[in-house]
């Protein structure tokens, strides 16, 4: 057993100094008694070498103090017992003398070093008790979880007496290490950090879940962190690294885990060597749990931060949107209403375009409308409000909305005879967006005189509102082609408006909403599409 | 179109005064020929608080209110005008706002149009919210109330179509008279909640969805193509009068 030195020594001398040091002692005062040897009772000489012996055990323990203990007897013997110059003895009775003196020595040796490794032991409880508790003052304190896993990596390294303590993370989803605290000591310099190549290791050590050892001839050992695999999956953990191997280590890094989730890597690093004492691994395992929490608290946090910078980001898009919408179609209005009244006067040569221009500012309008909620739909800016809503008012809705398109035209709705009344459970708002798309794509798709027929029936768990038109139908390659957005069919009749949009926007409404547009020919001719929407119950109403 | 008269309005007698609030000049001048053969006095503000101001000291028979203010939310100047006044106000909106218009008329706007709007459909509207604003209150609505074939009398609890009776329930019932007392005029879904079913437990959003659906059953020709209980999406729904 080789105790280390107490660190509060101020003497950074060798070992083999100190044994120097107290044979030196030991011979200067032999040779001091054996100048007034003839003086000297047998007492003298017991207490003088008793004296030297407890000097050598203080200054380096037990092996030192037997030693002189040893070597004393036998001068004591040699020099001071007559007859002198042998180890023979005139007296049988200083046998006694001699035996009790050895025993003394022994025991008194022993004695000593055990209390100052009690003392040692003592020192270094109370600082650990005095990190733990700087610990919980300075992560309370802190205010930010960066600062409150410095403060962490501070305490450890004072704690430990070690030049840095660094802690590393995992930063997103892959391996990659990110420095997020450092603690040094103002004595060393940065030359503890660990350089480029330990960031291989360190990223070993996470993925492996194993604590790396450094050693000064450029070494490293691994070992499984965790007594048993990672059973405890809590509180603090054991490793299973013999501590012989740490003996020259320069750095220790240890792997950082919560419910067992490799969160990063603590490292310690000192000059000449880390000196562990068998509390202080202990003090290692715990607060490294505790760095663990810390570095876990950083990541919960910064996902806080990241989602939160998203839920602003998406507030800008829509503030955006709206002000785009009520930018674009303030002049519209503006426009719209001016051709009106110039229409309605119709004075001047030439006012019967007036009608036009209104007629090209609802145009404007709808293409405006579409690209608007093109892109709240791509933007991720869709607002979207489920409830219980009945299919009546979906189709009575839309085909109010479409009136002005319609016209004359018949449209026939169809409703199954075995639902009593079809509800759903979607955006209302949108849905009758996605219905008007549908017959307005019927009726650009078909001859002006062509009926349209719209049914609503229930189809296992999805409300089926289906708009069927008497046109040329879609070809089978552009099937899906259709809800792409921009494409325009090349059967689509010439003059037709719009952006293209129509389908694209239909599908991706339904579709956010947990339902879906679909697209089948029609027996006898022409397109049926048919939007999808999560049906609802109806429950047994009182009366 | 070619007839050249400024005098005759389009629907209903001349209005006396209108409060036109927009901060766009151009819209307002707009909005001004497209109501001028319908008024007599037309009133522009184009700040909130000109808008309360002119409201208290004019008494315009109707106020226009565009939301976009510089100096204040049009809610706002919506609720300030209602503390002390039953002017009725028409909200131009943006159709982005579907969710909102609720809110606006929770906050006292009768109606709204949105943007950009035909000027047919103004004027009928700007008509309308007038002519409500004549009417007695409910106690007047005790007449029945003749649609086509369709005669609703509400003070004896007895609806005829076509010369046969109508069976409708309490709760039919209720909703129904709510939804008079607001002719012509859209009603949010919150208000009918609370007038017709008010405290009660369950699911009272599919409760107004599926007695509406009966009433419409009952009273319209064609469910999927009322026209009494008119749909206002995202908002509520519409008894109309005189369609």
């Amino acid at each position: 057993m080789s105790p280390a030195p107490s660190p509060s020594t101020a003497l950074r001398i060798g070992r083999v100094q100190r044994w120097t040091i107290a044979y030196l002692v030991l011979f200067a005062v032999t040779a001091a008694m054996l100048l007034v040897r003839s003086d000297l009772e047998k007492v003298h000489v017991a207490l003088l070498f008793l004296l030297v012996v407890l000097i050598g055990s203080a200054i380096d323990g037990n092996a030192l103090g037997l030693a002189l203990a040893g070597s004393a007897f036998f001068l004591f013997d040699f020099l001071f017992l007559a007859p002198y110059y042998t180890l023979g003895l005139a007296n049988q009775l200083d046998w006694l003398v001699l035996a009790s003196f050895l025993v003394t020595s022994i025991v008194a040796a022993q004695l000593l070093a055990h209390a100052q490794r009690r003392t040692r032991e003592a020192h270094a409880r109370a600082r650990e008790v005095e990190g733990f508790s700087t610990l919980g003052a300075e992560t309370l304190n802190a205010a930010e979880p960066v600062q409150a896993l410095t403060a962490i990596a501070e305490v450890i390294r004072a704690t430990l007496d070690a030049d840095s303590c660094d802690i590393y993370v995992h930063r997103g989803r892959d391996a990659e290490l990110e420095l997020l605290a450092h603690a040094s000591a103002p004595k060393a310099g940065r030359s503890s950090a660990a350089s480029a190549s330990v960031g291989s290791l360190l990223a070993s050590v996470g993925e492996r879940n194993e604590v790396a050892v450094e050693r000064h001839d450029g070494t490293v050992s691994l070992a499984p962190s965790a007594e048993d695999g990672n059973a405890s999956g809590s509180g603090a953990r054991g490793w299973a690294l013999s501590w012989g191997e740490i003996a020259d280590a320069r750095a220790i890094a240890i792997p950082l885990t919560v419910r067992d989730r490799s969160v990063g890597v603590l490292r310690v690093a000192n000059e000449p060597h880390v000196d562990l004492a068998p509390g202080q691994r202990d003090f290692l395992n715990t607060l490294s749990y505790y760095a663990a929490l810390g570095v876990e608290r950083v990541q919960l946090a910064a996902d806080a931060a990241h989602t939160a910078a998203l839920r602003d980001r998406d507030r800008l898009k829509n503030a955006l949107l709206a002000a785009v919408s009520h930018d674009l179609r303030t002049p519209l209005t503006t426009v719209k209403a001016l051709a009106h009244t110039i229409a309605e006067r119709g004075a001047l040569p030439g006012d019967a375009n007036a009608i036009s221009i209104e007629e090209e500012a609802d145009r404007l309008s709808a293409l405006i409308t579409d690209l608007l909620d093109y892109s709240r739909l791509t933007g991720g800016a869709l607002h979207l409000a489920p409830q219980i809503e009945s299919a009546d008012d979906l189709v009575g809705a839309a085909l109010a909305r479409v009136r002005g398109i319609v016209q004359t035209r018949s449209v026939r709705v169809a409703e199954d005879a075995e639902s009593d009344i079809p509800l759903g459970h979607f955006d209302f708002v949108h849905s009758v967006r996605a219905v008007v798309n549908l017959v307005e794509n019927a009726v650009k798709y078909s001859a002006p005189d062509a009926p349209i027929d719209i049914g609503v029936r229930r189809l296992g768990g999805k409300l089926v509102i289906s708009v069927a038109d008497r046109g040329s139908g879609v070809s089978e390659q552009d099937r899906e082609r259709i809800f792409e957005p921009f494409y325009r069919s090349p059967r689509a009749p010439p003059g037709t408006h719009g952006a293209g949009l129509g389908l694209a926007i239909a599908r991706g409404l339904a579709l956010a909403q947990g339902g879906d547009v679909t697209y089948e020919a029609r027996q006898g001719g022409g397109s049926v599409f048919s939007l999808l929407l999560p049906a609802a119950e109806q429950p047994a109403l009182a009366e | 179109m070619s007839e050249r008269s400024d005098s005759k309005p389009e629907s209903g007698p001349r209005i006396s005064s209108v409060l036109i609030v927009d901060d766009e000049a151009k819209i307002r001048s707009a909005l001004r020929q497209a109501l001028e053969r319908e008024v007599e006095t037309i009133f522009e503000a184009s700040h909130g608080r000109d808008a309360i101001a002119v409201a208290e000291q004019k008494r315009p028979a109707v106020v226009i209110l565009d939301l976009g203010l510089p100096d204040m939310e049009g809610i706002e100047v919506c609720r300030t005008i209602r503390m002390w006044s039953g002017v009725p106000i028409l909200v131009l909106s943006a159709r982005m706002d579907e969710y909102e218009k609720a809110s606006l008329l929770e906050a006292g706007a009768d109606d709204y149009v949105t943007k950009p709007f035909s000027t047919v459909e103004l004027r009928a509207r700007v008509h309308a919210v007038v002519r409500r604003s004549h009417m007695a209150p409910v106690p007047g609505s005790e007449a029945p109330i003749v649609i086509g074939d369709l005669i609703i009398d509400t003070a004896r609890r007895v609806v005829t179509s076509r010369g046969a009776d109508v069976h409708l329930t309490p709760t039919e019932w209720g909703l129904l008279r709510v939804l008079i007392a607001n002719a012509d005029r859209p009603v949010t879904h919150a208000r009918l909640f609370q007038a017709v079913w008010g405290q009660a437990a369950g699911d009272v959003q599919l409760y107004l969805r599926v007695y509406v659906a009966h009433l419409r059953r009952k009273l319209e020709g064609d469910a999927y193509r009322p026209r009494l209980i008119l749909t206002e999406p995202g908002v509520g729904y519409r008894f109309v009068l005189a369609p």
